[in-house]
This record gives C-alpha cells, structure tokens and sequence, in this order.
C-alpha cells in the first residue's frame, strides 16, 4: 500500500453519500428489528396492521440491514479505498452518483412493496421481479466503476483487498441473477434458496468485510500486514471451498443424504480460510490490542467475532449438533455474530477512519465513538448469548416429545426478554453513531476548515 | 504466473471454481429425477389452496413455521398423532408418527416454503390436525386456542363482525392441504388396526411396536 508518488485529489462524492444512506437505513432497519424483538413479548404491540406484522417487517429488517445498511456501507467504503490502492481517481463520480440514485428507489420501494405482502417469499430473495432487475443494473454500475479504476491503477502490483472486492463483484452477480431466476420448484428450490442464501452470507457480505478489514486493520494500526502468503492460502481456499456449502441448512431435511454429506465436509474445511484470515488479522493487529481506539476496539472485536461465528458454522453443519440446534433460536443469534458483530463492526471502523480523511476534520467526538462500541459491543453479546442459551434449551426440549411445543415456547420467554433490552442496547448505540456522524459532517469545524 | 496481479485471470479462475461448486450442489439436484416426481398421492392445489398459499407468503409465515419434518425420531412422533387424537378420530389408542418428510411432497410448491426457524412448530403435518373453525379462531385471536403463544392476531382477515374473509377461508384451505400428499394418517391407522387385530389373535403384545405405529 505504498502511496503515490504524485498524491492524487479523491473527490470522494460517491463515497460519503453511500456511506451517509446506509447509516440512515441503518438506523430504520435496526429499529424495526427492536419492534420485533418486542413483538416477542408483547405480541399485540402495533398489532391489528398488516403492514406492521411480524411476518412482514422481518423481511424489511433482513433486506434493509442486509442491502440497505451493510453492503451499501461497503460500497462506499470500497469507492474510497479502491482509488487509493490503485493510485488512480475512480473511474466515474458521476456513474457513482447515478448508482446511489438508483440504490436509494430500490431501498425505498423495498420497503412499500414488503410492508405490502408483495413478496417472493424466499429468505433473501424476497424482492419482487422488476426490483430484482434494478439491483442488477445498479450492481453492473458498481462492478464498471470498480473494475474501470482498477484498469486505470498505477501500481502493477494489486492488494489483497482488490482481490477479494472482485470476487465479491462477480461472486454477488452470478448469486443474484441465478438465484432470482423464476424456474425452481419443490425441494429444487429450496436448495437454490439456501445455495444464494448461505453465499449470500459467504461470498458477498464476508469478502466485502474482509476485503475492508484488510485495508482498514493495517491502516489503523500503522502495522504492516503479517504475511502475504497467508492472504493468498485464506484468498484461494474461500472462492474453492464456501460454494458447496448451502446445503447444511436442510439437513435431516427432504434432500439426498449425499448433499447433506458434502455441505458437512466443505461446512467443516471452511476452517481454513477463516483461520488463514484471522491468523493474518491478529498478526497484524499485533501489538495494538492495549492502546486501541475505538476504531482498532471494532476492528479487533469484530476479528474475534468473526473467528467465533465461523468456529460455529462448521460446528452446526455436523449431524449431532444440528439436530438440537437448527430451527432454534440459536441460529438468529449465530447470524447476528456474522453480520453484525463481525462484518458492521468492520464497515463501522472503516466509516470513522475514512469519513474524516474524506471530510478533512476530526470525528465530532471520540467519546460518543468509544460510547458506540460499547453500546454495540454490550447490546450485541446480551442479544446472541441469550438466544445461544435459550436456543439449546429449547432444541433440546424438542428432542423429548412428551413436551408440548407451546411449553417450549414457555422456556424462552426470560431469554426472549433480555434479547429485547440487548436489542434496546445495539439500536441505543446506532444512534449516537448516526449523531456522531451527522455533527461531524455538520460541524463547526467544517466550516472553519473550508473557510 | 501470479494470478493475484492478474485481474482478469483472477476473475475467470474465481468464477471456474463457483461453477464446480454449483454444478455439484445445485446442476445435479436440479437434474435429479428422485427430486422432481411427485409422491403417490400427491394432487396439484386447488384456486383457493393456491390463493391461500400466497396469503401465507405475503403474510411471512415460514419466517415462524418451517414445513419439513426431520428425520429424527423425536419430530415423527412429536409432529405425529398423539395416543388422545387417534382415540378421538378412529377409536384406536395409537401413536401414529409422522413420516419424516420427502422431496416428492414438495413437487406443487413455487416457491417452497420450507423454513428455517420454529418460532412456532412445524407445519408440515398439520392438514387434517384440527377442524376449519379451530383454525379460523386461531388466526383471529391466536392465545384463545394456544394459550403462552406469542403469534400475531390476523385481524385484518376478518371483518368488523370477526366472520372470515375470503383471505382467511383460502388460509385455512391452504393449510388443511398440508402434509396430504402422503396418506399418512390413514395408512397409519390401518396399520395400528391390523396389528391390533394381529396381536389379539395371538395374544402377544410385543406384535405391536413396528413400521411407525406404535402402542402405548
């Protein structure tokens, strides 16, 4: 990551637009899965609205988090590190205006069709058709401005960031366009759902956030990174191995035994990519773990997270284990250590390192900063121990018959409380993140330093 | 060569390893004729089962309610026809279990709605479990039939007056049709019944504890 010898001037448009929409749809997303984890308890809050209903807001909660938030936190961070590892401009400001334009209709009319009923009905895929062939074109505007800076790069030499941020590129396409194709039946479709469902997870949100993480650890810490060598094994391993893996969310379920089998065994090798990862993360956030920011204490607590939900996953996949945990509430809380506590505690430090480089001014208050990671930090671990807890008793109460299920339903009550002051916690710190973002952006000092 | 300064290398070796996977995981099962034909008993839905299906899309149930019974002991007998219910309906004391479910009971289903999650139990089963007016109550006000459950009231599909829409009555008929594409509980019972009558010829009460029809 050496830097050019001519400093170039990023304008950076996209970039801090991209990054300012997803904080907002942040803040709704996260909100309305508070609404939901009350809804656990009191089952009759905003009740009486279909619009308001559980089975409708959830898919608003996962798409607005899942697309809204986190991959379009990753796209602007991806318009601001690309150019500066590249050593060039990005290819079109104005290509990358027009895909947040379009970005920000496809969020928009997400919402209003979902709270409609209007969906498909398949877990991340439930956008109706003709939205589906706007994120297309949006991704396909993304991919070109992407791909068009890396062809203009100065450096021979590309990063490991680069190579994974194409991978994403390609890796989201192929998931979304065939995945979204209206031909599968039955079962059939059930295990495309769960090829582009898992992947979705796996080779979209994971490679962006490592992608990010590998630029912003180094950069944060001021330490070089620990091996190149590991960075390729960690690189090659994910792209071979992660696509064979979808099944393991039906094990035990109506498919072959040997599709189940070869989910467990890839599901099981994903150990070596991640581990490769990790081991190049902590080797280069040697050193830093005392003195860190708030920006390293996301890095390196999302780092650990990561390591701990891809200890889980694999873990999962196996037989014995799977069939006390899945369907359970154990799995939302594994969910939640990957998208939240490990891949936006990535795209959260990456924001607060790049947004003042971009704006030229301080973060407005690195109190509030500190205040937002323990938020998150506390909120998140109160929201998935409980349900890992809750979760297992429950899986285990199903492997007894002579219970009833409304009695299992019973043992999660208490755990289904703590969840909701946990989830009280995550949205609390969400929004002294967007204030804290929101003053520097209109700070004082703004002015001050244009003037 | 190095692939990683590679970008258009780096791509299309990215892409021929996705391929492999997906040709493997998902090309073959699509291909597959044990995944695509239709139980012995399996029907198409009718108009109002499929209008009732969308309701269940729109309304996000298999957010909360899978539709697959799995493989495991504890779920055929647990989505199964408890001793009391088999009593009550054909006069037999039988545990008849759930066969777990298969892929040719799934042939109709676009999109499928297998689940993941069981906030509230497995669906897969539950045709024929309890009466239309059981269901229509449930729907309306969820914790006057299951008391301690924490599902939404569907108010929305019922009039002022609380009488079904044709939202609710499509519902009801959609779930009604589930788990009927095998003649489980029929076949089931007659099992139970001839290994009733087996062991009274014989006397001996050990006849009884096979093949999914278990007395207790």
């Amino acid at each position: 990551m050496a830097e050019p010898a001519v400093k170039i001037q990023h304008e950076d448009r996209s970039a801090r637009f991209f990054m300012y929409t997803a904080i907002a749809f942040f803040l709704i997303t996260i909100t309305i899965g508070l609404i939901m984890a009350i809804k656990f308890i009191f089952p009759e809050f905003l009740g009486g609205i279909g619009a308001l209903s559980f089975g409708r807001i959830r898919a608003i909660h996962t798409n607005g988090v899942l697309f809204g938030w986190l991959l379009a936190a990753n796209m602007g961070l991806a318009y601001y590190v690309v150019p500066r590892l590249c050593g060039a401009k990005l290819f079109s400001e104005k290509l990358g205006m027009v895909t947040l334009a379009l970005w920000i209709v496809i969020l928009l009319a997400a919402v209003v069709t979902l709270a409609a009923g209007d969906t498909q009905a398949r877990e991340y895929l439930e956008l109706n058709g003709w939205l589906d062939i706007l994120v297309t074109i949006a991704w396909v505007m993304f991919a070109v401005n992407i791909f068009g800076t890396i062809a203009q790069r100065t450096y021979n030499q590309m990063y490991v960031s680069l190579w994974y941020l194409m991978g994403t590129i390609l890796w989201t396409a192929i998931l979304w366009i065939v995945g979204n194709l209206p031909v599968y039946s039955g079962v059939n479709d059930a295990n495309v759902n769960w090829w582009f469902g898992h992947n979705a997870v796996g080779l979209i949100f994971t490679p962006f956030g490592v992608a990010m993480a590998y630029y912003f650890i180094p950069k944060s810490t001021g330490n070089p990174l620990y091996s190149h060598k590991l960075s390729i094994i960690g690189f090659w391993t994910i792209a071979l191995l992660y696509i064979w893996t979808g099944a393991h969310h039906i094990i035990f379920g109506p498919i072959p035994t040997w599709l189940q089998t070869v989910a467990i065994l890839f599901s099981v090798s994903l150990l070596i990519p991640v581990w490769t990862v990790i081991a190049n993360f902590f080797g280069t956030l040697r050193g830093k773990w005392a003195q860190g920011d708030y920006i390293v204490k996301f890095l390196l607590s999302g780092t650990v997270f990561y390591l701990l939900t891809c200890f889980q996953g694999p873990m999962h996949s196996l037989r014995s284990v799977n069939q006390i945990v899945s369907k359970t509430d154990w799995i939302p809380g594994h969910a939640h250590m990957a998208v939240f506590g490990a891949f936006s505690f990535f795209a959260m430090a990456g924001i607060y390192y790049a947004l003042p480089r971009i704006l030229k001014r301080p973060i407005y208050s690195d109190k509030l900063g500190e205040w937002h990671f323990w938020f998150s930090f506390v909120g998140f671990l109160g929201f998935s121990v409980s349900l890992w807890i809750g979760g297992f008793l429950q899986g285990l109460q199903w492997m007894d018959h002579t219970i009833s299920f409304l009695d299992t339903v019973k043992t999660m009550y208490p755990y289904y409380v703590v969840r909701m002051i946990a989830a009280l916690l995550m949205v609390s710190g969400q929004i002294i993140f967007a204030f804290n973002i929101y003053k520097t952006v209109r700070s004082e000092n703004a002015q001050l330093a244009m003037a | 060569m190095k692939f990683e300064s590679k970008a258009v290398m780096l791509v299309l070796l990215v892409a021929a390893f996705m391929a492999l996977g997906t040709y493997f995981t998902m090309i073959v099962p699509l291909m597959s004729k044990e995944l695509n034909t239709a139980t012995k008993d399996a029907t198409p839905y009718t108009e109002l089962e499929l209008k009732g299906k969308r309701i269940y899309e729109s309304e996000g149930c298999m957010y909360c309610h899978t539709q697959q019974v799995r493989n495991l002991l504890a779920e055929t007998k647990r989505y199964g026809m408890g001793e009391e219910e088999t009593f009550k309906r054909f006069g037999i004391r039988a545990l008849i279990q759930a066969p777990p479910s298969q892929p040719g009971e799934y042939v109709f289903d676009k999109p499928h709605l297998l689940g993941t999650r069981r906030a509230g139990p497995d669906l897969a089963r539950v045709g024929g479990k309890y009466d239309n007016t059981w269901h229509l109550n449930h729907f309306r006000d969820p914790r006057s039939t299951s008391p301690g459950s924490f599902m939404p009231a569907y108010t929305w599909l019922f009039d002022k007056n609380g009488q079904p829409k044709e939202e609710a009555i499509a519902l009801v008929a959609y779930i009604q049709k589930l788990g009927t594409n095998l003649k489980w509980r029929e076949e089931g019972v007659e099992q139970a019944r001839k290994l009733a009558a087996a062991e009274a010829e014989s006397g001996n009460a050990n006849v009884a504890a096979v093949n999914g029809a278990e007395k207790q």
